[in-house]
């Protein structure tokens, strides 16, 4: 089967620097619309990876150019060069092993920001991590792979200007922003903190991008957060209306297509990541910047195949109430015996995916950049679920499979959110043009890390943090404990509200002809 | 016969000999004028085809394009589909600079010289020259260029949006051109000085019918632009001495387009090219089954075997499918009118050892018909934005020699240029 980027040409390539936009009707040059593809004038470029070249249209398909390879998750730029931008977190530091065993040259930064906000909650990941120079030594000596790593603020332009002008990173894939609701809903201070980081962080980013990367890819983590839970049942499109969506209003109609769906944030946090949609969206367009926007789910987990080849390579895993994601906090509570809380009625509904599956997604974004000027919009979920749901399964894995038997407990909700609400979430982008298959159940996954989390030394660890788990920061600014509403057995209490649903099938062919002239280029 | 001292070559591209001839009779090109009493002006054949990357490939190399090479602004990467545009290396014949090192030479704005080549003087690169960093040798002179934000040619996107914006360019690009050559003339001790003025084809394209036309509202503005090549052609003359010796020549000419024609729509109509759906793919979306494809503006290439990676044409059936596509265009008619003025094979005008780039068919339209070479057209036949097209048959040369007018051949074309500056090196 032809590889999902085998087609994708030049355009798509950062290692194309447009040169000239000759129009040999009038026998004129221009530097003026250099990016935007038109049938009578002839863009013309120089490859940074292949000089001898010299001076050519942007033709030439992934499948023809030898600087991409085939791998099992299509082409990929031999060696190529990505950035990545918190490097030492969750998913920077997984991504960063994951790249470097296909053969990229990966680089990245990070100023420990996590690890220090971790620290301030007192607690600390359960997965015990190794220091940054112990990653390094440790990825070179299991995994053989070179990493170039600095400790910079994403907020120090000048130096991460310096850096990104040393490194040329064909990609840049940003995780460098603070990735907690409640801890922006501390108080003024942390809100400020986490928008400063993330919006300004990002902004700058842009800047640096346009100067002196304009062809590298952004690859932008957003969060499937920044939609909200629409009450009305609307669907959660991928960030921009498909071309057949209307609006009526008076007896009148509208196109809705092509325009950017509605963003409704449920935190400071989710505030900054709508911002910075925004401020991606616009420098694509004024800039012809390139990105996709990454609107992941709940990410859980703590397996892929390079981090799990050396205790020095593990990814850290928090369970606070800060940082701890729920499918992770919930599996190290069933790991102690401790009730699995869920908040309000747990009727919430959540769009899901194990580390393993989303790093494959990134790898596949990495692999097929999109055209200069285009912002595109992919929603990574592989499944959808209730978290009451999500409770009675952990429960039942650790009980059949572990031993551990655990209840369910309710608490009052300190979010200001629906407890129920109509979910329906389109993700076809990443199944049906970027090849992507999940491979990780959740059962599987929730398998995959009790094996690891009730080693006795991580259990351990869980044990001297627990009391970070429970939920102290309400949306409403006050300073409280959360009070526990009920205490039941799993599978006691009956399943109501909406069904999630998930939308992966192909889009219609016609549809999509029109969404590719409609959506991509932002002209 | 005394020795010249100096040769200075003027180049006013896409101008055609009726013009300059018209323009300098009534009087808006007086300088010209004057210059027609004590010299030669004719008529010149240009290059097939009738583009300036190759007219003037052939003008400072004095060789066709077999010896030379250049069969165009572009070509395909061999052993590709991927079409690539002219390097100044590409050219496989000696330019009159490279031949005469001892010369101190300047060179501005001759097209296809970029990147610029090492030089014994100064060169500064014409179009296309998508860098002025690589456009300049010695590269000492890019800050004097930059100061004065030099401008290499046109940017024709300003010429789409607004005709203001167009002549603006027009004049301060002629505007710079002028400043540099100025500064260039006083600074360096040339022996040859070479400038090539390509707003006027610009204006051609964009507003020929503004010539052809007086009540056009741009009419004034395009004589008023000739007028001021005329001062820059003036002022030239009045900085010669007494020995130095001077050419004015065209690359080719310029008329009205009719209709646009697409070649390769009557390939794939025909069924001669197989094309797949997406034009971001440029000549990679050649599909199997094609026989033939068009690059600008009418070079016909065989999709042979063993030499494209989808080529399907065999050694013996290249005889029968060139002479399939003579027969398909010469016939080609529209609204009676034969499309086509001549079909030729490839060994019919091109001779030397560089024949196997060489296009194996080369289509000279009639008047009026503009070829073009767009790969996903529909349309056959469309109107396009511009009004003007080149011409084979009808460029200009001037040469003024004061002791010996016999050094012009009755009947010149672009090659001759070269015999003509030869001898006048030498001093004949």
């Amino acid at each position: 089967m032809k590889a999902h980027n085998a087609d994708k040409t030049c355009w798509n390539c950062p290692a194309a620097i447009f040169k000239g936009n000759v129009d040999f009707r009038a026998c004129g040059q221009s530097k003026e619309g250099l990016k935007k593809f038109k049938e009578d004038k002839q863009i013309m470029i120089e490859c940074e990876r292949r000089p001898e070249l010299g001076y050519f249209d942007p033709s030439i398909t992934f499948e023809e150019c030898p600087e991409w390879q085939m791998t099992e998750y299509g082409y990929l730029l031999k060696n190529m060069r990505v950035m990545i931008l918190g490097i030492d977190g969750y998913l920077g530091w997984t991504l960063a092993l994951k790249l470097g065993s296909l053969g990229c040259k990966v680089s990245g930064i990070d100023n420990f920001f996590r690890r220090n906000c971790v620290k301030e909650k007192g607690s600390h990941s359960i997965v015990p991590i190794a220091s940054m120079s112990e990653r390094l030594q440790a990825a070179k000596e299991v995994l053989d792979i070179d990493i170039e790593f600095r400790n910079i603020d994403i907020l120090d332009r000048e130096n991460l200007a310096r850096f990104m002008k040393e490194v040329k990173p064909e990609a840049i894939v940003h995780y460098g922003e603070c990735p907690s609701a409640p801890y922006s809903m501390v108080d003024c201070d942390h809100a400020i903190k986490v928008q400063y980081n993330n919006v300004i962080g990002t902004l700058g980013l842009l800047f640096l991008i346009k100067d002196i990367v304009p062809e590298s890819c952004l690859i932008k983590l957003g969060t499937l957060g920044e939609y909200g839970s629409p009450l009305t049942g609307r669907p959660l499109f991928e960030g921009i209306f498909p071309s057949d969506a209307v609006l009526i209003w008076d007896n009148r109609e509208w196109s809705l297509g092509g325009e950017l769906t509605p963003r409704d944030p449920v935190s400071f946090y989710h505030v900054s990541k709508v911002q910075d949609t925004f401020n991606v969206y616009e420098a694509c367009k004024y800039w012809w910047l390139r990105s996709y926007d990454v609107m992941q789910g709940v990410i859980y987990g703590t397996y892929t195949e390079q981090v799990a080849a050396d205790e020095r390579l593990r990814t850290r895993l928090d369970i606070d109430e800060w940082f701890g994601t729920v499918v992770n906090r919930l599996v190290a509570q069933a790991v102690l015996g401790m009730p699995l809380t869920v908040y309000g009625e747990g009727e919430q509904i959540r769009g899901l995916i194990a580390l393993e599956d989303a790093m494959e997604c990134m790898v596949r974004l990495i692999s097929s950049p999109p055209e200069p000027g285009q912002y595109d919009v992919v929603n990574q979920v592989s499944g959808l679920h209730k978290v009451s749901e999500l409770a009675e399964t952990i429960t039942e894995v650790s009980t059949e499979k572990f031993g551990r038997y655990t209840k369910i407990q309710r608490l009052e909700n300190p979010r200001v959110e629906a407890d129920i609400h109509p979910f329906e979430v389109v993700s076809q982008k990443l199944p049906n043009m970027l090849g992507f298959r999940p491979k990780v159940s959740l059962e599987k996954e929730i398998t995959r890390m009790l094996e690891l989390l009730t080693q006795p030394e991580i259990e351990e660890r869980i044990r001297k943090v627990s009391n970070t788990i429970m939920p102290r920061t309400w949306w409403s600014g006050e300073h409280k404990e959360t009070r526990v509403l009920e205490i039941y057995e799993p599978g006691a209490k009956r399943v109501e509200g909406y069904e999630p649903k998930l939308i992966v099938g192909e889009p219609e062919k016609q549809m999509l002809e029109k969404v590719k002239v409609k959506i991509p280029v932002v002209s | 016969m005394s020795r010249h001292e100096r040769i200075v070559i003027v180049g006013i591209d896409g101008v055609p000999c009726g013009l300059m001839k018209n323009l300098s009779d009534e009087g808006v090109m007086p300088n010209f004028r004057e210059l027609r009493k004590d010299g030669v002006f004719t008529k010149m054949l240009s290059s097939i085809p009738e583009v300036s990357s190759v007219s003037w490939s052939s003008i400072i190399t004095g060789k066709n394009p077999g010896e030379h090479g250049v069969y165009g602004f572009t070509d395909i990467i061999k052993g590709t589909y991927t079409l690539s545009f002219h390097h100044s290396s590409n050219l496989k014949a000696p330019t009159f600079w490279q031949k005469n090192e001892s010369k101190k030479c300047v060179v501005v704005n001759v097209p296809s010289t970029y990147p610029a080549q090492k030089i014994n003087g100064v060169l500064i690169s014409g179009f296309v020259s998508p860098d002025l960093e690589k456009a300049v040798y010695p590269p000492s002179y890019l800050e004097e260029l930059k100061s004065l934000n030099y401008k290499i040619d046109i940017d024709s996107e300003k010429g789409h949006k607004s005709r203001r914006l167009l002549f603006e360019e027009l004049f301060e690009t002629l505007k710079l051109r002028r400043k540099v050559s100025e500064s260039l003339w006083e600074q360096i001790a040339w022996d040859i000085f070479m400038i090539v003025l390509t707003g006027t084809d610009r204006l051609g394209h964009f507003l020929w019918d503004a010539y052809e036309n007086k009540n056009h509202e741009s009419h004034t503005e395009f004589l008023e632009f000739f007028r001021h090549v005329d001062e820059f052609v003036g002022s030239i003359d009045s900085r010669l001495e007494e020995n130095d010796s001077l050419i004015i020549l065209s690359d080719h000419g310029m008329e009205s387009i009719e209709t646009n024609m697409n070649v390769n729509v009557c390939l794939a109509n025909e069924g001669y090219l197989v094309l797949g759906d997406n034009p971001k793919k440029g000549y990679n979306d050649i599909k199997n089954g094609t026989k033939a494809f068009a690059l600008e503006p009418g070079r016909i290439y065989l999709n042979k075997e063993g030499k494209y990676p989808r080529g399907c044409v065999k050694g013996r059936d290249e005889d029968r499918l060139i002479e399939d596509l003579v027969d398909l265009f010469s016939r080609l008619e529209r609204n009676g009118k034969k499309v086509m003025k001549k079909v030729y094979r490839k060994e019919e005008i091109y001779q030397g050892s560089h024949l196997e780039r060489a296009p194996d068919l080369v289509l000279l339209s009639n008047s009026g018909f503009n070829l073009k070479a767009g790969l996903h057209k529909q349309q056959l036949f469309e109107e396009g934005s511009f009004t003007g097209k080149h011409t084979q048959d009808d460029a200009f040369l001037y040469v003024r020699n004061r002791e010996n007018l016999s050094i012009v051949p009755e009947e010149p074309s672009v090659e001759d240029v070269i015999t003509i500056l030869d001898k006048q090196i030498e001093g004949e």
